[in-house]
């Protein structure tokens, strides 16, 4: 179709001729462009001329939908911008051109608007009240709960459409009359509290109850950018505290319908000024921040007297004061020290007598009884001796001391279970008194026995009277031969107390007391001779002899142990079954056991004689384990300083250090 | 001495009696308004209460199922209880009389009891809905009975103190029963349905707090 030089562009009916070649040129301006040839003329002659059109330009065909994607330099759409009713009762639209008019012949928009049960649509019934480009519904087309719908158009088409209902629209207006009063203020006169009141938006209808109004504020300083907002609240009075004197502050009101969430317009800004009110106040140059100066400080102190204090604590005192020391297994009454130092004659007494250290418990009740016994009686030794025991069936009982007569001298003490009964000798008592003395500096009481047993001994075993490191060996050499009169005289010393101190005194040569290795087995172990007939009470010991072994613990000797077993084993050669009868609390290791067992067969002819002279000190051979002991027997008897393993328990530290 | 214990009888009687308007009477007169105040109170902020879990379930459910994107559609939705002649503005709603209002208001919260429930039974299978949307659904249901509970309350209240009369007492029940579930209601969309109610549970909450306002002018309105 031939047209004019003219293009009426903003007819649609612009034909495009030839090709249509659709240039979307996506320039920087990303401008869709429409290239035209528009050829002209009559059927001889065409002259064409090719037009470009920008789509998105003032001049270009309004060929898109309102939303022409890529047009930044725009044409626009009239659009219907909002709707909004202030107070539930009228309502208005609002809408915007666009540059349409600009474009097209002045056409008339208009808003059309249909409630729901409408038949068709109505034009607005008021297009000035509001403003311009809008749209004013008064009470009477007003109608809350019913759905309405507007659309805005001229003559040919729709350019926007919108549905709503008149109670989703509500967006009250902001409240008026604001002002303020002072609360009080603080003491210092630099914080103060304020009241502020306003009232409601006069078109919203809060008296009679058609509408809730929600109002929040915001108020800030003159100077800051950021608004403080509180919580929103139906009361048209705020308090709020704490503000500065000093300062200026600017406060601001808006409101909403209760069940919405959109707010309405902000009201006028509130200014608020102290100065005005002619009080006075102190001007603070500065607010005080957190004291961080006096947090550096405070710290550095802190840190200062911490370190302080840790050096201090290299000081042993101190540290033992925050460390207290960890307590060692220690043997009452034993000084490391003393062991270091290598006395063994101190140390040995003090094993030697360690054990009897339970006895102190029972030191409170004197027994110091002195037990006649008749010393001569061979009955009574066979009764009472220990190796008798141990080689007879063991049917001696426990509670018997040693050998001693059933006088009323304290019995039961010696047969008290607790008590370490342990056999001993007067000539013992006589032999460890030196070295017992050491040791009794503990025990007053039993240093007074020691006394009384030093007075008998010495008589009575003169022989005894060489005490010196040896002194086992010489007891023992005096004793082997007569065993039953040392027993008869440590008898005397019946009393618990006293055992104390015949503990000591096992460390003498008193084999009944003492493990006294009589012999040392190939394999190792040690065959001791019969020592005590301790007390233990465990009755149920028949076999093995009444030894107790420790005082404090539940360690036996190896070697007491040993010796009942040699007795035992005498018998039968299970001693397995004995050791277990005989010592529920044996500590000594089983294998050692089976092995003085076996070995014990060998050397049972020993045991049985008591009167053989037999090594009393052993040294320390093996240790078989922490709480075992296989002791060394020295061929000969030789006093060394070697240390009976009494029975008792002896700390592997100390052992540690003694052995060679 | 029957006639001695019978003139006993009756003078305790009537002690009892006088005591009984001396100490209770009064104070009855004077609290019975304040009850209504106080009744109208809670009975506001229920409806308030279920307006905002309307609202609140009706988004929920617009983010669950998207709407139609013919928005031409909207005014089509169409309520059960569209075909009530409801004041829509505040100037009807303040002309007509308050036994009226009073009774729209019953009849509004009738109308929904039985669709909520029939609601509550249907969206129980939408397992893609989350729990909070069902318990709402489940909420707005027991509030609205008891708000009707609460309603009837206030009604007998004011019809025994005087302020409305009881002339429309039995045309509540009656009517209401009539828009019980429509096939529309069924046949709503579930968003749709929750559009109605929100919308109409608003109408309720104002034309409470009109009536309120209209007895009791001098409380705060």
């Amino acid at each position: 179709m031939l047209v004019n030089g003219q293009v009426a562009i903003h007819e649609l009916e612009v034909w495009i001729f030839g090709i249509c070649s659709l240039f979307w040129h996506w320039s920087v301006q990303m401008t869709p462009f429409l290239q035209v040839m528009v050829c002209s003329g009559d059927g001889a002659h065409t002259g064409c001329t090719t037009l470009i059109i920008d789509l998105c330009g003032k001049q270009g065909i309004q060929i898109y939908p309102k939303s022409a994607k890529g047009c930044t330099d725009l044409l626009r759409w009239p659009q219907i911008s909002t709707c909004r009713s202030p107070e539930l009762e009228t309502f208005s639209c609002y809408w915007t051109d666009g540059n349409f008019y600009n474009l097209t012949a002045p056409g008339t928009i208009q808003l059309l608007y249909m409630k729901r049960n409408d038949e068709d649509w109505k034009e607005c019934p008021d297009y000035i009240t509001a403003g311009e480009n809008s749209c004013y519904f008064n009470t009477s087309y007003t109608s809350i709960w019913i759905p309405y719908c507007v659309k805005l158009a001229n003559k040919d088409e729709v350019f926007d459409e919108k549905c709503f209902s008149v109670d989703e629209i509500v967006l009250p207006d902001p409240p008026v009359h604001l002002n303020w009063t002072l609360l009080n203020t603080s003491q210092t006169g630099i914080h103060g509290d304020i009241q502020v009141r306003w009232d409601p938006p006069p078109t919203a209808d809060v008296q009679k109850g058609w509408i809730t109004l929600e109002y929040e504020l915001q108020y800030k300083e003159v100077n800051e950018t950021k608004w403080k907002e509180l919580e929103p609240r139906l009361s048209t009075m705020v308090p709020l505290y704490s503000l500065k004197m000093g300062r200026d502050y600017e406060i601001r009101v808006r409101s909403r319908q209760r069940t919405s969430e959109k707010f309405g317009e902000f009201s006028e800004v509130l200014y608020v000024s102290f100065s005005q009110t002619g009080i006075e106040f102190v001007h603070c140059a500065e607010e005080i921040e957190f004291p961080w100066f006096l947090v550096v400080i405070f710290g550095a102190c802190g840190l200062a007297v911490t370190v302080i204090f840790i050096l201090l604590s290299k000081q042993p005192r101190i540290k033992m004061l925050i460390f207290p020391p960890v307590p060692v297994p220690k043997i009452k009454g034993i000084d490391p020290d003393l062991l270091k130092k290598g006395k063994l004659d101190e140390v040995n007494s003090i094993l030697a007598s360690h054990d009897s250290y339970k006895s102190q418990l029972y030191n409170d009740d004197l027994w110091v009884e002195f037990i006649e016994l008749d010393i001569e009686d061979p009955d009574e030794k066979n009764r009472v001796s220990d190796t008798d025991r141990l080689l007879s069936e063991g049917h001696l009982k426990s509670h018997s001391c040693l050998g001693a007569k059933d006088d009323d001298s304290g019995r039961a003490s010696c047969c008290e279970p607790d008590i370490p009964e342990t056999d001993f000798s007067a000539s013992d008592t006589c032999d460890a008194i030196s070295d017992i003395d050491q040791f009794k500096k503990g025990t007053e009481k039993e240093e007074d026995l020691l006394c009384l047993d030093r007075r008998d001994n010495d008589e009575s075993l003169p022989t005894l009277a060489n005490t010196d490191t040896q002194r086992p060996h010489t007891s023992t050499q005096s004793q082997n031969s007569q065993p039953w009169p040392p027993f008869a005289d440590s008898i005397d010393l019946a009393s618990p107390s006293v055992h104390t101190q015949l503990s000591n005194q096992n460390s003498l040569t008193n084999t009944d007391f003492y493990a006294q290795v009589s012999d040392i087995t190939p394999a190792g172990s040690v065959v001791l001779s019969p020592g005590q007939k301790s007390k233990v009470g465990r009755a149920k010991c028949e076999g093995c002899t009444r030894q107790n072994f420790t005082m404090d613990s539940a360690y036996f000797c190896e070697a007491d142990v040993k010796k009942c077993i040699a007795v035992t084993s005498h018998e039968e050669y299970e001693p397995h079954v004995q050791e277990q009868s005989c010592n529920e609390d044996a500590y000594f290791t089983a294998e050692s056991l089976t092995t003085t067992g076996v070995n014990l067969g060998t050397s049972t002819a020993e045991t049985p004689n008591s009167e053989m002279p037999v090594p009393d000190y052993t040294s320390i051979h093996i240790v078989h384990s922490p709480q075992g002991l296989v002791l060394n027997a020295t061929a000969v008897p030789v006093p060394d300083k070697e240390f009976n393993v009494s029975c008792g328990y002896v700390s592997t530290d100390q052992l540690n250090k003694i052995m060679p | 001495m029957a006639p001695a214990r019978a003139a006993g009888r009756a003078g305790a009687a009537a002690a009892l009696a006088l005591l009984w308007l001396l100490v209770c009477a009064p104070r009855n007169a004077g609290s019975r308004l304040l009850t209504v105040a106080d009744l109208f109170d809670r009975v506001i902020r229920h409806s308030g209460r279920i307006h905002s879990l309307s609202t609140a379930l009706y988004a929920e459910l617009e983010k669950h199922f998207p709407p139609r994107d013919n928005e031409l559609g909207k005014p089509a939705r169409k309520c059960h209880t569209s075909g009530m002649l409801t004041p829509n503005g505040k100037e009807y709603a303040q002309k007509i009389p308050r036994e009226e209002l009073t009774h729209l208001i019953l009849k509004l919260l009738q109308a929904w009891k039985e669709p909520l429930s029939h609601f509550n039974q249907h969206i129980e299978h939408h397992q893609e809905l989350p729990d909070d949307s069902l318990s709402k659904a489940k909420q707005i249901s027991n509030m609205v009975h008891e708000l009707k509970t609460g309603v009837e309350k206030v009604t007998e209240k004011m019809q025994s103190m005087g302020i409305i009369s009881n002339s429309l007492n039995g045309m509540a029940s009656s009517e209401a029963t009539g828009l019980s579930i429509s096939n529309e209601a069924n046949m709503m969309s579930d968003s749709d349905f929750i559009h109605c109610f929100r919308r109409d549970s608003n109408k309720v909450q104002s034309y409470l707090k009109i009536l309120k306002c209209r007895i009791m002018p001098e409380s705060s309105c």
